[in-house]
């Protein structure tokens, strides 16, 4: 240990450059004790590479931003250590997002149309009161709410999951757990029926094959399995109540 | 949105869908492990497996439960199809996806799909098979045991496996149970089922061996 | 100059972590429209690294029980050793409640009061009252009187911003993500605007609003050891100070967190003490308590890191490849509450030092954390110097935290400086029109434009960007750490100096082309460097010790010659920045003792 040499197989792509096709890219490095994939890409691109393109921003698995394709699983690039892989090591973009280049995938513009689809915020018909103490909540159900809340958002659910990969309007694990904890909130006020028009759809629980790669996958290990049954459960409760009225043509 | 979309949505559909795909699968389990149990019984002997066809046959339970049968196994294949990717892309997306991420639970599924079409071939054979061969008795499916166990021991490991695994996905998309444990104690299941099923091809082949 | 695209909005907020997206929502709310610009998506923000808490004197957990924001108050002044602003002081602690219970409202999960007795780790009882239960419980910090700090487990910041930028979306506040302002477009009185890259294709972007608001937080990265993400670079305060005639306040006051992980840097919360953790020396020593009975490890964060490394210099430090470290043990604290409370603590520890901290020491040392200095405005967050330039959160010397910033108030300042200054951004802005010559703008691109091209030809030299920022954080942190000594800051200002000429002769190695993150880099150097110089200068200058600022050849606090703020400003063509500076308003509690630490000199 300490004197492997690693030999990284990177992926590079440019959109902006369409004329170079993707290719995969070999570097070399010496190992040095505790190093992460974020140490060493830091490292290729300070002293091989410059023009390397790849996200980082908290390093501490906070943040979500690097997640990518780790000798064939997503993870967080952060908390990789290069000791818990072989000395060759190959590293994609997460599939399914929007590429900006290299291992650089544009996460937020899908999580936003995500949060939007969803209407992902606190629906309530109350007014903010400065003056008033603030509603009482059960310490169990505030740790009920934070359990999903804890997603980062980094894809790495959506870019396991096969579902996300052939469908691109799934919601996706993470979309799935988002709406599961506004529906654990008793703050927010919609109702079955509301929740219905976001999630009981194939694009929603529905489309969920149950894979459960994005529940061994989850770099922030929420029990996704628990949040997608849930909303499963709920929605499958609420279809069969559902009445339609047929439009008469 | 589109109108012709806006005049087609129907959001009860998808629930629907999703509710008998699980219902019509649980239903087929129980059809399969009650089917082995039943088979088995030549375990105890050619006099308890005729007297129990028997008496099925008498109380017409036979007539009604094998064209039902065949038609939940229908809907079950059309109403679980329609997750099989049915494009080229997609479909190669979905192998090299497998093959990449190398995850249990991912190439479970593919199999899932592989073995349920093979089902519905294999599975129509059978039916076919026993009704042209009615009433089913000791002999006669030894018989056709000792013409096809090869057929019936492909049959065998795919039926088990699918419905192992069937029940296995029920569990965790619904989530009344922990996967983990459930993922063991089926695997139990699907152990003494095989072994009872193969302890009763065995006793058809020296039934059939003796005649 | 070749055609550029240009956004027109009424409120510009450079910086999506949660004081911009706070002053966002203000806006939004009175009617305003609003671009956010941000490096990375708003949920990716620094803001969500915060685990600890977010003070407020709500009062309801026992042992916050008679807290008030009189108190909170005092503490912040005690906290900031005199060095900050009363007025925004008292405004902060009485806004700071309604903040949570406003955060509470719009989602946040905080914990909660649960009735009933409970023994402390230290053998302490309490008894949570049953009129309280439901309330917003709050945990213990370093420098308060009282628990006070509200939080939700160990991921308050996330909690908070991910509550913050639901509203964000709810209002339809525009966002451009992985969009870096480069430099503030004015005309010597006004702030027009900005030129931005974009980390998509490279491309510059104008920006052109009524308002301008800088959010982007601090510049950690400076230091070679910092807590901080790497994307806080400090870049919203150079490109203000880029103009001449916006100053910088107290640049030398940068917070040294006591407990960064060995040698990752990542930072253990305040809340693994706050919640009963212990400092160990090498002997397994519990040590605070000879150096502050009272406070123990519970001191102020300037105290406790001062100590650490008042230890470690004694002898007591536990030797490593990464230098001397000493221990942190919350081991005492059990499982459930280390697995649940602490959770991301312990993640942590197991993903980056292989650590189960349930079982294990954590080895500690203080390591960069917060920079109290930043663009300085006056209390209604307007930048001296130019009209419609606004800070907000850490980017701003708002000067809340003065030369200390206690724990939990850089969550609780986020916000209440996005409600209150986006308040006075929002006035400020509906009286506002929106005049600007368009000559203005071009010669503000072209500027850009040529010197993106001088370093891709390399024109001006082709000095290697990563060699002097490695330079720039190795003399920081070898000469502007915890303890400093006017030879030792004099080293660090003529060795920035000579890299801020090299730094002027940066060549690319690579194309430069599109979103190049070489390209991004050479950009901000200048004016990282710049930064690095106006910390050294000004703690050079600075013959006392306050606060975070601690000069071993001046230890004590010199109220009669120092009782004041730095102003650095950084004339074109300048070497230096050029020092000024101004009395630190006092209103209601004079300079005394803060009642931990070296005693006031």
């Amino acid at each position: 240990m300490g004197n492997r040499t690693l030999t990284f197989k990177i992926f590079r792509y440019n959109p902006q450059k369409p004329e170079v096709k993707p290719y995969m890219q070999e570097y070399k490095l010496e190992e040095v004790s505790g190093m992460t994939i974020f140490v060493a890409l830091n490292k290729i691109r300070e002293e091989l590479d410059p023009s390397l393109m790849f996200d980082f921003v908290c390093r501490a698995a906070i943040c979500g931003s690097c997640a990518m394709v780790i000798n064939g699983r997503p993870t967080l690039a952060c908390k990789t250590l290069t000791k818990d892989l072989p000395a060759k090591i190959s590293l994609l973009p997460l599939p399914v997002f929007k590429l900006v280049g290299d291992l650089a995938v544009d996460t937020g513009t899908w999580f936003r149309d995500m949060a939007i689809k969803t209407e992902a915020w606190v629906h309530t018909t109350k007014e903010f009161d400065p003056t008033a103490l603030e509603e009482r909540m059960d310490n169990k159900t505030a740790q009920e709410i934070y359990e999903p809340d804890r997603c980062v958002e980094c894809g790495c659910c959506v870019a396991g999951c096969a579902t996300a990969n052939i469908r691109a309007d799934f919601l996706g694990a993470a979309g799935i757990n988002r709406v599961a904890r506004f529906m654990l909130d008793p703050r927010d006020e919609r109702s079955p029926e509301e929740y219905y028009e976001v999630v009981g759809a194939e694009e929603g629980a529905f489309g969920c094959m149950g894979l459960m790669a994005c529940d061994d996958n989850c770099p922030m290990e929420i029990p996704l399995q628990t949040q997608l049954s849930f909303v499963r459960r709920k929605m499958l409760a609420q279809g069969l109540k559902l009445k339609t009225e047929k439009v008469a043509l | 949105m589109l109108s012709q979309r806006i005049l087609t949505k129907n959001p009860k559909a998808d629930a629907y869908l999703d509710a008998i795909e699980m219902a019509t699968g649980i239903c087929l389990v129980s059809f399969l492990w009650a089917h082995m149990l039943f088979v088995s019984t030549i375990i105890l002997g050619p006099e308890v497996f005729n007297g129990l066809s028997e008496f099925f046959d008498i109380y017409l339970l036979s007539y009604i439960g094998v064209p039902a049968i065949a038609i939940i196994g229908l809907i079950h294949f059309v109403v679980a199809g329609r997750r099989i990717p049915t494009n080229i892309r997609d479909q190669k997306i979905i192998w090299q996806h497998a093959k990449q991420l190398r995850h249990t639970d991912t190439w479970t599924w593919i199999f899932q799909a592989i073995t349920g079409m093979a089902i519905l071939v294999l599975a129509a054979l059978h039916i076919w098979a026993i009704s042209t061969g009615w009433p089913i008795r000791a002999e006669s499916a030894a018989e056709r045991m000792q013409a096809f166990w090869w057929f019936y021991l492909i049959l065998l490991a795919l039926g088990e496996y699918h419905a192992s695994i069937g029940l296995y996905r029920v569990f965790v998309k619904w989530g009344w149970f922990p996967r983990k444990p459930i993922f063991f104690v089926l695997k139990v299941v699907t152990v003494i089922i095989v072994a009872l099923g193969l302890g009763a091809m065995w006793v058809f082949l020296q039934l059939g061996g003796a005649a | 100059m070749s055609a550029y695209k240009t956004y027109v909005t009424d409120v510009l907020i450079v910086g999506a972590g949660l004081a911009g997206e706070r002053t966002a929502v203000e806006a939004a709310e009175n009617g305003l429209d609003s671009i956010i610009l941000s490096l990375v998506p708003p949920r990716r923000s620094h803001s969500t690294a915060a685990q600890g808490g977010m003070q407020a004197s709500l009062g309801n957990c026992a042992m916050g029980e008679g807290d008030n924001p009189d108190i909170h108050f005092q503490d912040t002044v005690k906290g900031s050793d005199w060095g900050c602003e009363q007025d925004v002081a008292r405004l902060f602690t009485e806004t700071v409640p309604i903040a949570v219970r406003q955060m509470s409202h719009w989602g946040v999960p905080w914990n909660r009061v649960v009735a009933g007795k409970k023994t402390l780790p230290d053998g302490r009882e309490l008894e949570e009252k049953k009129e309280k239960e439901g309330l917003i419980t709050a945990r213990d910090f370093g420098g308060t009187a009282f628990w006070r700090t509200c939080y939700t487990s160990d991921g308050t910041g996330h909690t908070l911003q991910y509550a913050m930028d639901s509203l964000v979306l709810k209002h339809g506040c525009t966002v451009h993500d992985r969009i870096e302002a480069i430099s503030l477009i004015h005309d010597g009185e006004k702030c027009i605007g900005v030129v931005a890259r974009s980390l998509r294709n490279g491309e510059l972007i104008v920006y052109v609003a009524k308002s301008t608001v800088i959010a982007t937080g601090g510049y950690g990265r400076l230091y070679g050891a910092s807590t901080n993400a790497v994307i806080n670079e400090g870049s919203g305060m150079f490109i203000a100070q880029d103009t001449g005639i916006v100053p910088l306040g107290n640049m030398e006051a940068v917070q040294f967190h006591p407990t960064g992980i060995v040698p990752v840097w990542i930072l253990v919360t305040e809340g693994a003490r706050g919640d009963g953790g212990y400092l160990l020396d090498k002997n397994h020593h519990r040590f605070m308590p000879d150096y502050e009975p009272k406070k123990k490890e519970l001191a102020s964060r300037d105290v406790v890191s001062r100590r650490m490394t008042q230890h470690i210099r004694a002898g007591y430090g536990v030797e490593s490849e990464h230098g001397p470290h000493l221990w942190l043990d919350i081991r005492h604290l059990g499982k459930e509450h280390i697995y649940t409370n602490l959770r991301e603590i312990a993640n942590i520890c197991k993903n980056f030092a292989g650590i189960d901290p349930a079982n294990e020491l954590i080895p500690v040392r203080p390591t960069q954390h917060y920079s109290m200095g930043g663009v300085r405005t006056n209390a209604d967050g307007h930048a001296y110097g130019l009209k419609g330039l606004f800070a907000v959160g850490e980017s701003a010397c708002w000067d809340l935290h003065g030369f200390n910033r206690l724990g939990g108030n850089s969550l609780a300042e986020t916000i209440v400086s996005g409600m209150v200054v986006g308040k006075k951004v929002s006035e400020y802005t509906l009286g506002a029109s929106l005049e600007y010559s368009e000559q203005t703008i071009k010669d503000e691109v072209t500027k850009q434009e040529n010197r993106i091209k001088d370093l891709i030809s390399g024109k001006n030299g082709n000095e290697n960007v990563y060699k002097i920022r490695g330079e720039m954080e190795q003399t920081l942190m070898n000469y502007v750490g915890i303890f400093r000594k006017g030879e030792d800051l004099q080293t660090a200002v003529d060795k920035l100096q000579e890299l801020h000429q090299r730094a002027q002769k940066v060549g690319l190695q690579s194309s430069g082309e599109g979103a190049n993150p070489e390209l991004a880099s050479a950009l901000r150097i200048r004016g990282m460097v710049r930064l690095a110089l106006c910390i050294s200068y000004g703690a050079l200058q600075r013959t006392e010790s306050r606060g975070s600022h601690a000069r071993e050849d001046y230890p004590k606090r010199d109220d009669e010659n120092w009782l004041k703020r730095t102003l650095a400003y950084w004339p074109e063509g300048a070497e230096l920045p050029q020092l000024d500076y101004e009395p630190v308003t006092i209103t209601e509690l004079p300079p005394g003792d803060r009642g931990y630490g070296e005693h006031a000199g």
